[in-house]
């Protein structure tokens, strides 16, 4: 990322100090000019206005100098012309040209304007006029006047006039040039008063430039410092940081956006608290309608067994009653022998019987201890079940008992067929059992007498990436699952059976329970053919190996 | 009990135990123990029996076929119905059925020689 002051800071400087400072040297530059041009104008002029001033004054007085060709006063005059500043020369001639008097080096260049400038001037010149010549290097301005005298025209009128006929009618005066009189002026002073003006005027804005640069560099310095605050925070705050605030306390345009920067920071901070605190508010909710979801699901689940349970109840009660049967009859009858035994004459068959009718007593309790505990395993609650090693065929056969007389009251056969070299799975027992209790129950409902419900495991071994699975079929031959019902059997509530006989939720609780145990449960059914649930666990990898042998020696036993 | 006149009876019961225990209560009697409903129906083709003790719920052929096939083949014979399963429904059906009594297990040893009883004593009528 690019430094902040590389951003805005020196660019802004730039955009701000150079066009204002060429703006500054631009138009000091333009005015000392103008001033130079103005002052150079106002000196010339005086040095023009002094030399018109000297010339006609000596003009007047050198009028008798030059009609007497008096040498003596006209030097006079010229010695009292040249003691003026910047008088180079000066000269009186007639009009023939011919030189009356003169002071002063005037230099051949000179002589020769003066004469190119005379050559072009008629005797009636009445008039001052000058030229601007080079001498010795320098600048010389050079007046010349005409030296005039007036003369009296006398003609007939005008004679008439003078006899009194029209005293109205003066007698007529002509102004008639005599001579010339030149001054040479030099330009040296006003040169060096034009240099100096000038050097005022560079010096003037140097200081001017220079300062205007200084003044424009920490004006401009001291108004981006502020912007390159600016520049700062509102990049924190565009990255996020929405603690950051603009430390700028002016009363201008930038104090009041450094002021609603920071009122902006304060909401955007305020925006985010609460959207934090909305979503800490939304996770707790999305936690809490989760943890209740779970508790619905946990609780269908649970009415889903007790509804299995109640289905049970009749088998169950046939299981616990026949050996209840037994023992309570076998009890009796030994306590009646018992009773009618005479001490001391009890026979070795009658022990023997004795011993054999306890015997059964005890068998029979343990069956029922059995049965009791396959009911409290089946009907643990749903609740934070935990998930150990599982014989699935072993749940299976468990299962079998629960259903066989369910089964036979509805004279439906149950062929089980188990793998015997089955690995045991990670999962819940009493979970599997409820889902393999929903498929056979279901299945008996939709068969019709004498019908056989196929139970098959099988167990495919580890291939590849494959850990190893097993393979749980069952089957029947009933009435089968209609097509268009086929993708709704594990949807929740979904049933076909009448109301009151079916919660509609036992193949969507199985689903849950199959996928919880990270395996899948399909469906195949063909119309008054049959239907297959085809159930897939992952076997315990740890379990392949080491139950085998397990497995062989409960087969035998069972 | 006159062992000179025993009375036959057909012990129908899938259940071990109950057979073990009822030939061992009912040693008095002529006794036949049938594991399942064909055997006794077999059994009953052969020759009459006073009295058949049968189980309900069985493999293959149930009780209420042996209460059926016993009505059928022999009319005289008293069928008494011993079963697991207690309900006042099944009670009644198998009564409907043509049995002469319902006992549901577990049943005591005085329960069973009174319904015995009974049922020998209404073939005698």
């Amino acid at each position: 990322m690019r430094p902040s002051w590389l951003i805005s800071g020196t660019s802004l400087r730039l955009k701000f100090a150079v066009p204002i400072s060429i703006m500054v040297v631009i138009s000091t530059v333009i005015m000392s000019g103008y001033l130079i041009d103005q002052q150079s104008d106002s000196i010339g002029r005086e040095l023009e206005s002094r030399a018109e001033t000297l010339i006609r004054m000596i003009a007047i007085n050198a009028e008798s100098g030059v009609l007497f060709e008096s040498k003596y006063e006209l030097d006079e005059l010229l010695r009292v012309l040249y003691q003026f500043e910047s008088v180079e020369y000066c000269r009186i001639t007639n009009t023939e040209g011919v030189l009356l008097s003169s002071y002063g080096e005037m230099g051949a260049d000179a002589t020769e304007v003066h004469d190119v400038r005379l050559r072009g001037r008629n005797q009636a010149m009445l008039v001052s006029d000058y030229v601007l010549c080079r001498i010795h290097n320098h600048l010389m301005y050079v007046q010349i006047s005409p030296i005039t005298t007036e003369k009296k025209q006398l003609s007939r009128e005008t004679l008439g006039m003078a006899a009194g006929v029209d005293k109205s009618l003066a007698t007529p005066t002509i102004l008639e040039t005599i001579g010339f009189i030149e001054l040479g002026m030099s330009t040296r002073t006003v040169d060096r008063d034009i240099t100096q003006a000038k050097t005022a005027a560079i010096l003037l804005t140097l200081m001017v430039v220079v300062t205007t640069i200084i003044v424009v560099v920490f004006t401009v310095k001291a108004v981006t410092k502020s912007l390159t605050e600016l520049v700062k925070a509102t990049d924190h705050i565009s990255r996020g940081d929405f603690d950051t605030r603009v430390k700028i306390d002016q009363q201008d345009e930038i104090g009041h956006l450094a002021r609603t920067v920071n009122r902006m920071a304060e909401s955007l901070l305020q925006s985010r608290e609460e959207i934090e605190k909305y979503n800490r508010t939304l996770e707790e909710k999305i936690i809490e309608r989760t943890q209740q979801l779970e508790d619905a699901q946990a609780q269908l689940i649970q009415s889903e067994k007790m509804s299995a349970i109640g289905q049970l109840a009749a088998g169950v009660a046939h299981e616990l009653n026949n050996p209840l049967g037994g023992i309570l009859g076998y009890a009796q009858f030994t306590l009646e022998k018992l009773r009618k035994n005479v001490p001391g004459a009890t026979t070795a068959k009658e022990i023997d019987a004795y011993i054999r009718h306890v015997r059964d007593i005890e068998n029979q309790a343990r069956r029922c201890k059995t049965i009791v505990q396959n009911l409290l395993r089946f009907s643990r609650s749903s609740r934070g079940v935990e998930f150990e090693e599982v014989d699935v065929n072993r749940a299976i056969k468990e299962t079998a008992t629960f259903v066989e007389h369910q089964l036979q009251i509805n004279r439906v056969h149950l062929d089980i067929s188990l793998a015997p070299d089955l690995p045991h799975i990670y999962g819940n027992a009493g979970q599997l059992q409820q889902v393999f209790t929903n498929l056979i129950i279901n299945a008996m409902h939709a068969s019709g007498p004498d019908s056989v419900i196929t139970v098959r495991s099988k167990f495919s071994p580890a291939l590849g990436e494959f850990g190893g699975a097993i393979e749980l079929v069952f089957s029947d031959n009933g009435h089968g699952i209609p097509k268009e019902n086929l993708n709704k059997v594990f949807e929740p509530f979904f049933t076909t059976k009448e109301v009151g006989k079916g919660t509609g939720l036992g193949l969507s609780v199985s689903y849950g329970i199959i996928k919880e145990h990270g395996g899948e449960i399909t469906v195949e059914s063909e119309p008054e053919m049959g239907t297959t649930f085809t159930i897939v666990l992952p076997a315990q990898e740890s379990c392949v190996q080491t139950d085998n042998l397990e497995n062989k020696d409960r087969q035998q036993t069972s | 009990m006159d062992t000179s006149e025993r009375h036959s009876i057909l012990i129908v019961d899938d259940e071990e135990i109950i057979r073990d225990f009822l030939s061992e209560v009912l040693e008095d009697y002529d006794l036949t123990l049938a594991c399942d409903g064909d055997e006794a129906i077999e059994h009953l083709k052969k020759r009459a029996f006073d009295l058949v003790i049968t189980d309900l719920r069985m493999p293959k052929v149930s009780g209420e076929e042996v209460v059926k096939a016993a009505s059928d083949l022999r009319p005289n014979t008293k069928v008494m119905v011993v079963s697991g399963y207690s309900s006042l429904k099944t009670a009644s059906d198998s009564v409907a059925g043509g049995a002469c009594a319902f006992l549901a297990k577990p049943f005591s040893i005085k329960e069973l020689f009174r319904e015995i009883d009974n049922a020998l004593e209404q073939k005698q009528e």
